[in-house]
């Protein structure tokens, strides 16, 4: 079979040392719903001793074939051929017997899955599993390897159950589980992409931790090249089933060879992606004054500074509590909103940024009239002039209604001809041909249902679009368009966004301020490059920090985000703070915002919650 | 409801299907063809019929293809084969009408407790179980005790017990589509509730509501012969394929068509609906 390798990059195609495993002009074809395709088109690629080699690919392009072939775990219902050779130590996983296969997957062999909660057993306590990985029934061993991947109090944690563990915690077991037994290769197919970043950093530093101490070798496959330049030595770019770049990391990342990776780089959002200028109402510095008298000058600084502090969506002191099962099976509260007090100014961007149970959605679905359960202010537009974009583009379509039917709900009352000349307009402003007009969200890919879900909120411009994380489940390369799309848009109608994002760099890219959210309140809002390159609160720096990206070193943020049933008290972030103090436990402290007091008079305030944030030192940010 | 109505609908039928078939969907659609021929069948009963079906047409208890009667006679002298098709006739109606009628109120009460929830699921889902908990035997003889045995009766004495058994279904179904985001974003996009019922809602209910309705128009087959072998159904001489095994089953040892034939009618309804009923919901899976 072809070798894929371009020649110019051969001297970083071989690692140094001893090999662990090999795939010698692989060829994978697999059959599904009786359609036969050829997945992986031969794949060479060595993996040395002790070296951590990331695999990067898009959905679709054979990377988590390629892992399960080298697992030997393709199903029998798939019906694989496979050609060339798949190696670990002398053993081609590819064609060797059942038995052998798992005797190589015991001795040799450790795994790490996307998802946790579907790969550990929910009716098994973990430490048992833990044990029962390391061929053990010693408590003692599970709770050394637990150790290891640093689960904070193993002993604590060895009967309970999988659902009883945060994400971050599940990931950790099964990585226990992985290194029992002194595995030689760990292989782990996008082992953090269900977790926050934050907690994404610490799984892809305790992998690496590993490697160092175990001494294994490491396949750490995933969609982002970000999370591979952060760990990996060398990096095989694969697409659509062929190996098109392969080097080591550096090589990777700055002198890429290929045209996809250098799209993929050129597509990947950071901290330094330029951005396109805002269309947002100037800032009152910018206001040109020239020629006019010292009293109108005033005037027009004055309109400048009104027009740009109009708020259209405020928000005073809003709460929002829910009732949710509790551990005794008892119904307790669930405070998702704490107190939220802050204004969103017409015409820009916001971005609310926070993990997983920081309030983050239930924020957009309160302004979006969706959550009723709220008490304090909240100050909005008419609910006809809020439109909102949802995460998940195919499931927020109905299933079986055409685009046309689609779009048209959002147009009654509007005759027929102007109907059809707004739904032209609306595709082609979003960049969808207007053939799509027929087709139901099965018939579409991701991409082109987000633009659908955008078609019909803005086919009658709303003043307010809410976007709840709409490009988090799309390739990059697909994440970029839709994000400049919807900065577009903005622009473009002439509309106030609320974006909602987990991701720092995407706040970045699409917004004119952000606000962070931590357990259900406000710790940092401020004009978007105040928050991004001068950070006041801790919690923002560990964002910060968790971004993936070459340079930035790994996060220092402790732990997991507690749970918004039983937040801590004070300051809900100390529990997890570098700099936490004892005081700030107790009572109110950190969690009003004020105003960041050493910092010029712009027009737009920067914001803080943490009390001592003037006593941290600058953030250093490694380029 | 009764032990008739939960008996095992699909098991076996789908077992003879694949063991036929395979994988293909030919069988199903022959199944689903069946189904409709049947229907032809009942509408064109009364033209079909070789002989009236209620009048003695010959001598009593005539073997099969004796006097051009080609399933003889019954213990009066009526033509076997009129009566049966007539009997089909009532019973095949009739079944499709009960699941007709349980479908729509299943429908209007399981949709209206599965968009809203709440209070309103609450109250129609008790009231539902209530219902549930009638036996159709038991409302049939309240029924036919208080307004006289007939077919509208009959009628609606299966539909008070059999609609339940639709809401319940369509009820959870509803809530699972309601809980997916595009209801969400159906609200958002300025939708009325009664829009977003028909619209975003029922159309994703209708492949589990006919594959439903059609594995339970045998079992409502089943329920009406049983009713009317109980003689609650219609009076005679109204042919009825359950009332005339009942009433000839002395025959059993000297003239066994009489009884055999009627009742292996009920099971060839029954099984063409059991079919039928596997056959949709595989073209359903199919097609995704």
């Amino acid at each position: 079979m072809s070798v894929a390798v371009l020649p110019e990059i051969a001297e970083a195609e071989s690692p140094a040392g001893p090999l662990v495993a090999q795939l010698k002009g692989l060829v994978v074809s697999l059959e599904r719903r009786g359609v036969r395709s050829e997945i992986l088109h031969g794949v060479d690629l060595d993996i040395a001793k002790g070296e951590i080699l990331g695999v990067v690919g898009q959905s679709g392009s054979g990377k988590s074939v390629l892992a399960t072939t080298l697992l030997g775990l393709l199903p029998a219902s798939s019906k694989p051929i496979i050609e060339g050779a798949a190696l670990v130590g002398e053993v081609d996983m590819a064609h060797a017997s059942e038995a052998v296969r798992r005797q190589v997957r015991r001795e040799h062999l450790g795994a790490v899955f996307q998802n946790p909660m579907t790969s550990l057993n929910p009716t098994m306590r973990v430490g048992k599993q833990v044990a029962e990985a390391a061929w053990t029934k010693d408590a003692e061993e599970a709770i050394t390897l637990m150790n290891r991947v640093a689960i904070p109090q193993p002993a604590e944690r060895l009967s309970s159950f999988p659902h009883q563990l945060s994400g971050g915690l599940r990931q950790r077991v099964m990585v226990a589980m992985a290194i029992a037994d002194n595995p030689d290769l760990i292989i782990a197919d996008e082992p953090t992409t269900a977790l926050d970043t934050t907690v994404q950093a610490q799984v892809l530093a305790t992998l690496k931790g590993m490697r160092d101490t175990i001494g294994c070798s490491i396949i750490l496959i995933t969609h982002d090249l970000g999370v591979a330049a952060q760990v990996a030595d060398r990096i095989a770019v694969i697409y659509s089933g062929s190996i098109v770049e392969l080097g080591t990391s550096r090589q990777v990342l700055e002198e890429p060879q290929h045209e996809y990776t250098k799209g993929l780089l050129a597509s990947r959002l950071t901290l330094t992606t330029k951005k396109p200028p805002s269309r947002a109402p100037k800032p009152v510095a910018e206001v040109d004054t020239t020629g006019m008298s010292a009293k109108a000058a005033q005037k027009a600084l004055e309109q400048a500074r009104a027009k740009l502090r109009r708020p259209i969506v405020e928000m005073v002191d809003l709460t929002c509590t829910f009732k949710v099962k509790g551990p005794a099976g008892r119904l307790v509260d669930l405070n998702a909103l704490r107190g939220v007090t802050t204004r969103v100014y017409d015409g820009q961007s916001m971005a609310i940024v926070g993990e997983s149970g920081s309030g983050k959605s239930t924020l957009l679905r309160a302004v979006a009239g969706l959550e009723t359960k709220i008490g304090g202010d909240l100050i909005k537009p008419a609910q006809a002039e809020i439109q909102m974009v949802f995460q998940d583009a195919g499931a927020s379509l109905t299933p079986w209604l055409r685009t046309e039917s689609i779009l048209r709900e959002r147009l009654r009352g509007i005759g027929r001809e102007q109907q059809d000349r707004m739904i032209a307009e609306t595709l082609e402003r979003v960049g969808l041909p207007q053939e799509i007009m027929h087709a139901r969200p099965k018939e579409m890919s991701g991409g082109q249902c987000q633009r659908v879900a955008l078609a019909r909120a803005t086919i009658i411009p709303p003043k307010v679009l809410l976007c709840d994380e709409p490009t988090s489940a799309l390739d990059v390369t697909l994440a970029g368009i839709i994000l400049n799309l919807i900065r577009d848009l903005q622009s473009e109608l002439n509309m106030t966004v609320m974006f909602v994002t987990h991701d720092l760099a995407v706040a970045r890219f699409v917004a004119d301020r952000i606000a962070v959210m931590y357990l259900g309140r406000l710790v940092e809002v401020g004009p978007v490059e105040e928050v991004t390159r001068n950070p006041r609160h801790p919690y923002t720096r560990a964002l910060l920090e968790a971004v993936p990206g070459a340079g930035i070193k790994l996060a220092t943020v402790r732990g997991e985000a507690p749970s918004p049933v039983n937040p801590p008290t004070g300051c809900a972030y100390h529990p997890r703070c570098v700099f936490a103090r004892p005081e700030c436990a107790a009572g109110d402290i950190g969690t009003v915002l004020a105003r960041v007091s050493d910092e010029q008079h712009g027009p737009l305030v920067h914001e803080v919650a943490c009390p001592h944030y003037a006593d941290l030192k600058p953030m250093e940010v490694v380029k | 409801m009764t032990a008739v109505a939960v008996a095992p609908r699909s098991g076996w039928a789908s077992s003879v299907l694949r063991l036929r078939a395979g994988d293909s969907l030919v069988s199903s659609w022959a199944a689903v063809g069946l189904f409709f021929l049947l229907t032809v069948f009942a509408l064109a009963a009364r033209a079909i019929a070789p002989f009236d079906a209620v009048q003695p047409t010959g001598g009593p208890r005539l073997g099969i293809m004796v006097q051009g009667h080609i399933l003889g006679t019954d213990q009066v002298g009526r033509d076997l084969l009129s009566r049966i098709l007539l009997g089909l006739q009532t019973s095949w109606l009739t079944a499709l009408l009960i699941v007709a009628i349980g479908l729509f109120i299943g429908m209007v009460i399981g949709t209206t407790a599965g968009t809203f929830g709440g209070w309103v699921d609450t109250l129609l889902m008790r009231v539902t179980d209530m219902f549930l908990s009638l036996p159709s035997t038991l409302v049939a003889v309240a029924v036919a005790a208080s307004l006289g045995p007939s077919l509208v009766n009959t009628v609606i004495a299966i539909s008070i017990v059999w609609w339940p058994y639709y809401a319940r279904i369509i009820r959870g179904e509803i809530r699972s589509w309601a809980a997916r985001p595009h209801v969400e974003a159906a609200r958002m996009a300025g939708v009325s509730w009664p829009r977003i019922m028909v619209k975003h809602l029922i159309p994703g209910v209708i492949p589990t509501a006919i594959v439903t309705a059609s594995l339970d128009v045998g079992a409502v087959v089943l329920t009406l012969a049983s009713l009317s072998f109980l003689g609650l159904g219609q009076p005679a001489p109204a042919p009825e394929l359950g009332a005339d095994t009942a009433k000839s089953l002395v025959e059993l040892l000297s003239s066994w068509w009489i009884p055999v034939l009627p009742g292996v009618a009920v099971m060839i309804l029954s099984l063409t609906a059991n079919l039928a009923g596997d056959g949709i919901r595989k073209i359903f899976q199919a097609k995704g």
